[in-house]
């Protein structure tokens, strides 16, 4: 289930915060568990099964660390037996027929292609449990003995699909004991409706205008305006989405009693790419540094080690998002840019006006979408070609597409800056106090508008 | 926040979500929507097999979707706030002043010209002449209507390029419209041709065929319906504009025989009970059906008309000129129609399609058995 559909929002939605308030607080973890399962099961009922292996498994090597902590080696072992099982499965179901498929090119192997269907949010879900037996093993967190809060620690369906991704140690206490007062529930309300208008109203509507650049692709009429143009709308469409599922998740959590770490900071006000990654998805770049950089040394071990460990997390950064050589290269892209950055640009940057590197890291970041969004190399080569002078520069559809598409394009501008919340800030209490209910009754009459159309709502996080 | 404050705005979220649930139960479901007309859709049965890949799950969204309270309302509001915010297009229509205009789509993987080649298969096995007509739609003829800069697939070019298909003869649908550009021809909110329309495509028909034309003058129009709101309003979920009016020219004292249901019955040139309901246009001839014969004793020959809907709005005129006019849409009828032709004396095989409906009729290929 996602949250953008009609069931999650007037069905599954309304009736597991009914249950869930009508729970007392100890029967309230297995209740989340239940739910989420169900949650879970809905578009494959079959992939609980994958759940639940999951859970047994690192629940149980989570208390295996615990009891042989005194012998580091057996502990280590384990630690690492929860690892590669994770990996393993992440391994199977996201990148077996990417791996099957490239290395059959080799002579004398052969390996069968599966096509099975991507286990929904596997690559976030793997990631958090992988992050609770190395928390536990690095004494960040402590064990949790009971399956079920742990269950429910796994399954959490506010974020369990498209993150952000929670490391044990954010929720260990909430899981045990959490309240909700009716601030918390208000809050998430509000953060839950404006996250629910930003995928629905923006980032919808910002992919339409991507499949429109894409459709003038494939017919041979995309211009350099077009080209620049869906490159813009793809990265509002996968900001709006992306930002947008986050604050669904953080509010829904806030409304169950949970705080998760925010995920996106504006990251298209950055003046550097460093600066972007460390405002965009901020859940998984800090994942990354906690569990692979760092360990594999980070920046202490000279200019050589870095940039080969810098190189090692954005190849796997990359690969993490989608089993295709663009992902690779996108993630090499970033890892080039950071490297240069560290080492070449240091000095110019910071002599720069702000103006010129905000410029500069958008275009940067703007060029990686389309790396990003076009998976067939050949298409995203040419794609890119037009952008940088291979076509007509301008053409009467553009002229169409600007006035369709104009006004949406301020609107995704302005909305991704910190212009919004700094005008709500400034706003008198006052003003705040009746704006809000209008809004959110705005935000969700609107929102439901466009969901009962059935127009265009992709998801883009399936093949996370 | 006070907590008097955050329980108002709590109870707004719970009230807007627990609201419409309850809405959505209570409300009894419908077999089928007017303003959309199509069928929705309803529970599903529950069994483990569509449980377990799936099918289940997906269903029920169908139905929570279909079945969801207030959809018409949703729908236009969200036309609303597109129009709000400068978008002309509205689910591949455009909204052109007063008048809705259908976009039309590139055809997929070469469907077109397959459909030409089964035309010219026809031709061939046909012991009679056979006439192609191409019509072009409202998006063509009103080009220049359309948002400035605005996608609609080249009509004129592949129309041309059919007319000079070897072994067949062509009706100019083209010309006749484009020269009555400036006058109603095609509905504000449906994408079919109005009477007057059908009138002048009537005459570049008979032209064709070798027939006398109409006087397009010498009609009394009667106005039946001022209430036809046609399909492009229902896709588009603009709602706001005036409806079309709906007249009948041509007299109904023909003999019509309809085969609706595999046997013959007695039929007519027009249902007027469909002026009632949704599907108002649907009230020319009664409809879609497979085989519709309409008989005129002071008419002479007898022509097959191989169509889509628009020949609905068509058939009576060519009536006039006709002992019989077989009309035979391949969407339904499976049958080889060479055979029909044979089997019938038909003496003219006219294949008559809108180029919208032509593109991407995947049915075509019975003109060619």
């Amino acid at each position: 289930m996602v949250f953008s559909s009609l069931t999650f929002l007037f069905a599954y939605l309304p009736l597991t915060l009914a249950l869930y308030f009508l729970t007392p607080p100890r029967g309230r973890n297995f209740l989340l568990l239940a739910a989420s399962l169900f949650f879970y099961g809905w578009g494959e009922p079959v992939y609980v099964s994958i759940m639940l292996l999951s859970i047994l498994i690192d629940y149980t090597h989570g208390l295996l660390v615990e009891r042989f902590r005194q012998r580091d080696r057996l502990a280590r072992w384990f630690v690492g037996q929860s690892v590669v099982f994770n990996l393993l499965l992440l391994g199977f179901f996201k990148y077996w027929d990417f791996l099957a498929a490239n290395l059959s090119r080799l002579p004398g192997v052969d390996l069968p292609l599966l096509g099975l269907p991507l286990p929904l949010g596997i690559s976030f879900f793997t990631f958090q449990t992988m992050s609770y037996t190395i928390d536990v093993y690095r004494q960040d967190a402590p064990v949790q003995r009971n399956p079920v809060d742990f269950g429910a620690f796994v399954t959490l369906f506010p974020q369990l699909i498209a993150g952000p991704i929670v490391k044990y140690k954010t929720v260990a206490e909430a899981l045990v004991k959490r309240t909700v007062g009716s601030a918390d529930f208000a809050e998430g309300a509000c953060r839950f409706t404006a996250g629910l208008a930003k995928k629905v109203l923006l980032a919808n509507a910002a992919g339409e205008l991507w499949e429109s650049c894409l459709g003038a692709q494939a017919s041979g009429a995309l211009t350099v305006a077009g080209g620049w143009t869906g490159l813009l709308a793809f990265g509002f469409q996968i900001y709006f989405d992306f930002s947008g599922y986050s604050d669904m998740a953080i509010g829904l959590g806030r409304i169950l009693g949970f705080r998760f770490d925010e995920n996106f900071d504006h990251p298209y006000c950055s003046t550097s790419v460093g600066e972007f990654w460390r405002r965009w998805h901020m859940s998984l770049t800090s994942w990354f540094r906690e569990y692979l950089y760092f360990p594999l040394g980070g920046s202490r071990g000279g200019a050589v080690r870095t940039v080969r460990n810098l190189l090692v997390v954005w190849f796997c950064t990359g690969f993490w998002h989608g089993a295709s050589w663009n992902f690779i290269l996108w993630g090499l892209y970033f890892g080039l840019w950071l490297i240069l950055e560290r080492f070449v640009f240091r000095d110019v940057l910071t002599r720069t006006p702000a103006l010129v590197k905000r410029v500069y890291t958008l275009a940067v970041v703007f060029v990686g979408w389309g790396i990003f969004a076009l998976e067939d190399l050949g298409t995203c080569g040419r794609y890119l070609a037009v952008c940088f002078g291979g076509g007509a520069g301008w053409s009467a559809l553009d002229s169409y597409r600007l006035r369709s598409f104009g006004p949406l394009l301020v609107l995704l501008v302005l909305g991704s800056t910190a212009l919004v919340p700094n005008l709500w800030k400034k706003l008198p209490d006052r003003g705040q106090k009746v704006l809000t209910p209008v809004l959110m009754v705005l935000g969700l009459l609107l929102s439901t508008a466009y969901l009962v159309d059935g127009s265009y709502n992709p998801f883009l996080y399936f093949r996370f | 926040m006070t907590t008097k404050y955050s329980r108002f705005l709590a109870a707004l979220f719970c009230a807007f979500l627990g609201g419409l649930l309850a809405w959505h139960i209570v409300l009894p479901d419908r077999e089928r929507s007017d303003v959309e007309n199509r069928t929705l859709a309803q529970f599903p049965a529950f069994s483990w097999e569509t449980f377990q890949d799936g099918r289940f799950t997906e269903k029920v969204e169908d139905y929570f979707a279909d079945q969801f309270p207030l959809r018409d309302q949703w729908t236009g509001l969200k036309a609303r706030a597109e129009q709000l915010l400068g978008k002309r297009e509205f689910k591949g229509v455009y909204l052109c002043g007063d008048t809705l205009i259908s976009k039309t789509a590139p055809p997929a993987d070469g469907l077109e010209q397959r459909n030409l080649s089964y035309v010219a298969r026809l031709a061939e096995a046909a012991e009679v002449p056979v006439y192609l007509g191409l019509i072009p739609s409202a998006a063509e003829i009103w080009r220049d209507r359309l948002p400035k800069g605005a996608e609609s697939w080249d009509q004129t070019s592949f129309i041309t390029q059919a007319a000079m298909l070897e072994g067949l003869e062509s009706a100019d649908f083209l010309t006749t419209l484009r020269a009555h550009a400036g006058e109603p021809i095609f509905y504000r909110t449906d994408h079919h041709w109005t009477t007057l329309g059908a009138a002048y495509g009537a005459n570049a028909l008979l032209e064709a065929l070798g027939r006398q034309p109409l006087s397009v003058t010498s009609f009394q129009p009667e106005t039946v319906s001022e209430t036809f709101r046609g399909t492009l309003y229902s896709t588009s979920g603009v709602h706001w504009l005036e409806p079309d009016q709906i007249e009948f020219w041509v007299e109904d004292r023909f003999g019509v025989t309809s085969w609706r249901n595999g046997k013959p019955e007695a039929s007519a040139l027009y249902d007027r009970s469909k002026l009632e309901g949704k599907d108002q246009y649907s009230a020319f001839l009664g409809g879609n059906q497979p085989l519709c014969v309409i008989r005129n004793p002071e008419g002479t020959g007898k022509l097959l008309l191989i169509r889509d809907s628009y020949s609905d709005a068509l058939a009576p005129f060519l009536a006039l000129r006709y002992e019989e006019v077989h009309l035979l849409d391949p969407r339904y009828y499976r049958n080889p129609p060479a055979q029909y032709a044979r089997e019938n004396g038909i003496q003219q095989i006219a294949v008559i399609f809108s180029v919208p409906n032509f593109i991407t009729d995947r049915n075509l290929v019975l003109l060619a058995g």
